[in-house]
């Protein structure tokens, strides 16, 4: 029968997903990373994800002569089960032969293989016996998240909600507690000082309250939302409702690197740094359509220019050399200046492209942008960037003695810069340069003939996309005060553009999610710095496939990815109808 | 027919595509306020005579005159500005923009904000704007009911053929042209659509004063709309004159039906 083999065959997948996990080590490094008290750990959670996914996704209902089925309960639970257990057996079978061949000489080529990492994953149990626990295991978590797909929809969403809430406190386990220390509240019932995770005890009341908070959403949000958000808007077009939730929204903007303690503020301030050139990205890519893989050359532009105008210092063997340039500006005059630069720096980088699109252009801007670290490494410019040594003594941007070098102002010096920008772009693309942009994206050639001068507007993208990508170099300079070139490599480039697509491509929200997500996670996740490459690439793939038009679309742009979809559509229509036709004929 | 001065002059205009000769050395002109079709077979060169006029492709030797200024090797943007404007063979809309937009997008050359005026929203600006939603407004109401009311405020693609055929000319319209080219603009029409076409392209000289340059293939439009024919093939003008006098060119028909009893 077709579907068995098609549970096994997702069965086999996850039990080499699983193998994969345990060779990478994200099962073996974490078997003391505690979520919630020291039963639910992050190696046992990653031991039986895949099952969990592989009973989930055999379940999912089929398309079958054009009508949805969803399966039964029970043959979904035997689905789960069926696929799970095969997951289990896959791996444990790898174990076994593991065990067998000896873990010292596979750990000389897979270095997270160990004797703890066997141990953990036999249960303490001989590996044949071991394996047999994993099977079992496999199959229980596949036929619970079949269980899962089948429960009414009532019952899914409060269940779902709660386990992934307790899940995230779980994870956010070093940066919750300090904030509550830092409110002055009570944590001990929550979080546990000697274990790490949650207690058993704080995540039922966390997971009850999310669940309560789901049921209740579920049957009055609606109403609710309407009600707060419709009363008094006859009047003022605004109802209080969302006045109060801006003003919450400031509130919790101005007070979170003071609550968040000088860590999480130092993260934060990072991603500010990258909305800030996600924003400006976003200009190119996302409202002028042309892919830039260089945009590390405007962060470069940004964080030199600011240091070279503020008057920093060269480093040199010795210490601190003399500055290179001895203007020694305020940082808020040097800013305006910057910008100029890095407009300057956009038409530089977007004469020279014009005539190209898509595949050339982004491997032309690769290089151009290449080329920044070149420079600034080069002996050539060692007098006036430093070289490989860098510089230091960056301004701290202060205002009448008050610095912003320090995590948790500088945080606001960041957001001052990001909600300028925001609203830059903002109003750029509600205008006519947006709407010449955008018919630019769709058709580049039409939107000449209408009168569009594209050189202009390309030159013109490049230009304030450069520029806003440029004061996060600057707040860069400001955040660490020093400079070096490995800090502009094509990463930040290849980072950047990640989190604009993750975000959506046009969307400013997007690139704020894009960025809490690509740089804000691997900063707050300390453990799982080494897994950031594969984490970020899961990511990038899973929102490729699940959700192509980014996290928080742009309405247009996703229209425009669905295009050819449509168009794909359209065509197998009208055959149909020209099929229909020649019947019709026939007889 | 007054002889009003020539709006568009071409002369000797030639344009090549490796050794595909296109146009050879074309000359025609088209008098203000009037209505000129260009007709001939698959190849003859039409749409490739309407992409030199508008800049697309610059030509390989002769020369094209709008208003007695040369216009050869401006980029088709400037064209526009100078007052001509055009339609596609196949539509090229901006799909995943509204129809109002669409329209405003050709109000482009016609307006100047720049950086500092959208990110201000200074009182210039606004009023631009709103002369820019306006004129978009405007254009989309010459064709009445087809294009308007919630319609403009859906993308583009959702509309029927026809009607992206049309939001293409009232695009081109809200370019304030001058001289405007239709490349075949009732193709894919139905008979009554067509019919409405044919009289709006009249309205258009006779409300707008606008200069009108037609490719087409339906003879009927041709007929109905054409002050003058022009008739190519090969890349030449092989007639040239009223409806009825090209009709019955020897030339002409030779061109659509191949000679007699040659082969």
């Amino acid at each position: 029968m077709t579907d068995v083999r098609s549970w096994i065959r997702v069965g086999i997948i996850a039990g080499f997903v699983t193998i994969f996990l345990a060779l990478v080590g994200l099962i073996g490094r974490f078997v003391d990373l505690n979520l919630v008290g020291e039963q639910v750990t992050f190696a046992r959670l990653v031991l039986i994800a895949a099952p969990l996914v592989a009973g989930y996704v055999v379940t999912r209902p089929r398309i079958q002569a054009g009508e949805r089925r969803a399966l039964a309960p029970r043959d979904a639970i035997v689905a789960g089960a069926v696929s799970g257990a095969t997951a289990g057996f896959v791996f444990g079978i790898a174990v076994v032969a593991a065990d067998a061949f000896g873990i010292d000489r596979i750990r000389s080529v897979f270095l997270n293989v160990s004797e703890p990492l066997i141990d953990f994953v036999t249960f303490g149990q001989p590996p044949v016996v071991g394996a047999v626990i994993l099977t079992a295991v496999s199959a229980i978590a596949g036929g619970l998240a079949a269980g899962l797909r089948v429960t009414p929809i009532v019952a899914r969403r409060p269940i779902t909600t709660a386990v992934s809430t307790i899940l995230v406190l779980g994870f956010l386990q070093r940066i919750i507690p300090i904030a509550l220390d830092q409110l002055g509240l009570e944590r001990d019932w929550l979080y546990s000082r000697s274990i790490g995770g949650l207690t058993w005890l704080g995540a039922i009341a966390v997971g009850a309250a999310a669940a309560g908070l789901s049921v209740l959403n579920a049957r009055k949000g609606r109403e609710l939302r309407a009600r707060l958000f419709s009363a008094g808007e006859e009047k003022t077009g605004v109802a209080p409702a969302q006045l109060v939730l801006v003003l919450v929204l400031v509130a919790v903007l101005v007070a979170v690197p003071w609550v968040v303690g000088e860590v999480i503020s130092q993260v934060l301030g990072t991603v500010l740094i990258y909305v800030l050139l996600g924003i400006g990205l976003n200009i190119v890519v996302g409202y002028a359509g042309l892919l830039d893989l260089g945009y590390v050359f405007f962060f470069a532009v940004g964080a030199y220019s600011t240091a070279l105008l503020t008057g920093a210092a060269l480093n040199t063997f010795t210490g601190s050399g003399p500055p290179a340039v001895s203007l020694d500006l305020n940082f808020y005059l040097a800013i305006p200046i910057v910008l100029l630069i890095a407009a300057g720096a956009g038409l530089l980088i977007g004469a020279p492209v014009l005539r190209l699109r898509g595949d050339y252009l982004a491997l032309v801007t690769l290089g151009l942008g290449e080329m920044v670290t070149v420079l600034i490494r080069s002996p050539w410019l060692v007098p006036l960037v430093g070289g490989p040594n860098g510089m230091r003594g960056v301004s701290d941007a202060a205002i009448a003695g008050f610095g912003f070098r320090e995590t948790q102002h500088f945080y606001y010096l960041a957001l001052g810069f990001v909600l300028l920008a925001v609203f830059v772009s903002w109003r750029l693309s509600a205008s006519r340069i947006g709407r010449a942009w955008t018919a630019m994206r769709e058709d580049e050639q039409t939107a000449e003939a209408m009168g569009v001068n594209t050189t202009r507007f390309k030159l013109l993208a490049f230009a304030m996309g450069g520029a806003i990508g440029s004061l996060g170099g600057s707040m860069f300079a400001v955040q660490i005060g020093s400079l070096t070139p490995a800090s502009f490599e094509v990463q930040v480039s290849i980072l950047v553009l990640g989190l604009v697509i993750l975000g959506g491509l046009g969307s400013l929200p997007g690139v704020v999610v894009g960025s809490l997500v690509l740089v804000g996670l691997p900063g707050l996740l300390r453990e799982f710095e080494e897994y950031r490459g594969l984490a970020y690439g899961a990511a990038l793939v899973a929102v490729m496939i699940l959700r192509p038009q980014g996290l928080v679309p742009n309405v247009r742009r996703s229209r425009e990815l669905q295009e050819e979809e449509r168009a794909q559509d359209e065509w197998a229509q009208e055959k149909e109808v020209e099929v229909a036709a020649v019947e019709g004929m026939a007889t | 027919m007054s002889e009003a001065p020539a709006v568009l002059e071409v002369r000797g205009l030639e344009k090549h595509f490796g050794g595909l000769y296109a146009l050879t050395g074309l000359d025609m002109e088209v008098r203000g306020r009037e209505i000129v079709s260009v007709i001939g077979p698959n190849g003859a060169g039409k749409s490739t005579l309407f992409n030199t006029i508008t800049g697309l492709y610059g030509p390989d030797g002769g020369d094209v005159r709008f208003e007695g200024q040369s216009i050869v090797g401006l980029k088709p943007s400037q064209i526009t500005r100078l007052g001509i404007s055009r339609t596609f063979q196949t539509v090229h809309l901006f799909p995943n923009m509204t129809v109002l937009e669409n329209a405003m997008v050709g109000q482009h050359s016609r307006s100047r904000s720049g950086v500092l005026g959208a990110v201000l929203r200074l009182p210039s600006q606004r009023n631009e704007e709103e002369r820019i939603r306006g004129k978009a407004r405007e254009s989309l109401s010459f064709f009445g009911p087809r294009l308007s009311g919630y319609r403009q405020e859906q993308p583009a693609f959702t509309l029927s053929y026809a009607n992206r055929r049309r939001l293409e000319i009232a695009r081109a319209l809200a370019t304030e042209p001058k001289l405007l080219l239709l490349d075949e603009p009732t193709a894919g029409m139905n008979p009554t659509e067509t019919q409405e076409l044919t009289d709006q392209i009249w309205r258009l000289r006779k409300d707008r004063g606008v200069t009108i340059l037609v490719i087409e293939h339906d003879m009927r439009v041709v007929k109905g709309v054409s002050d003058r024919v022009i008739a190519l093939d090969y890349g030449k003008k092989i007639a040239e004159g009223t409806y009825e006098e090209v009709a019955h060119d020897e030339r002409v028909i030779e061109a659509y039906l191949g000679t007699k009893a040659s082969a």
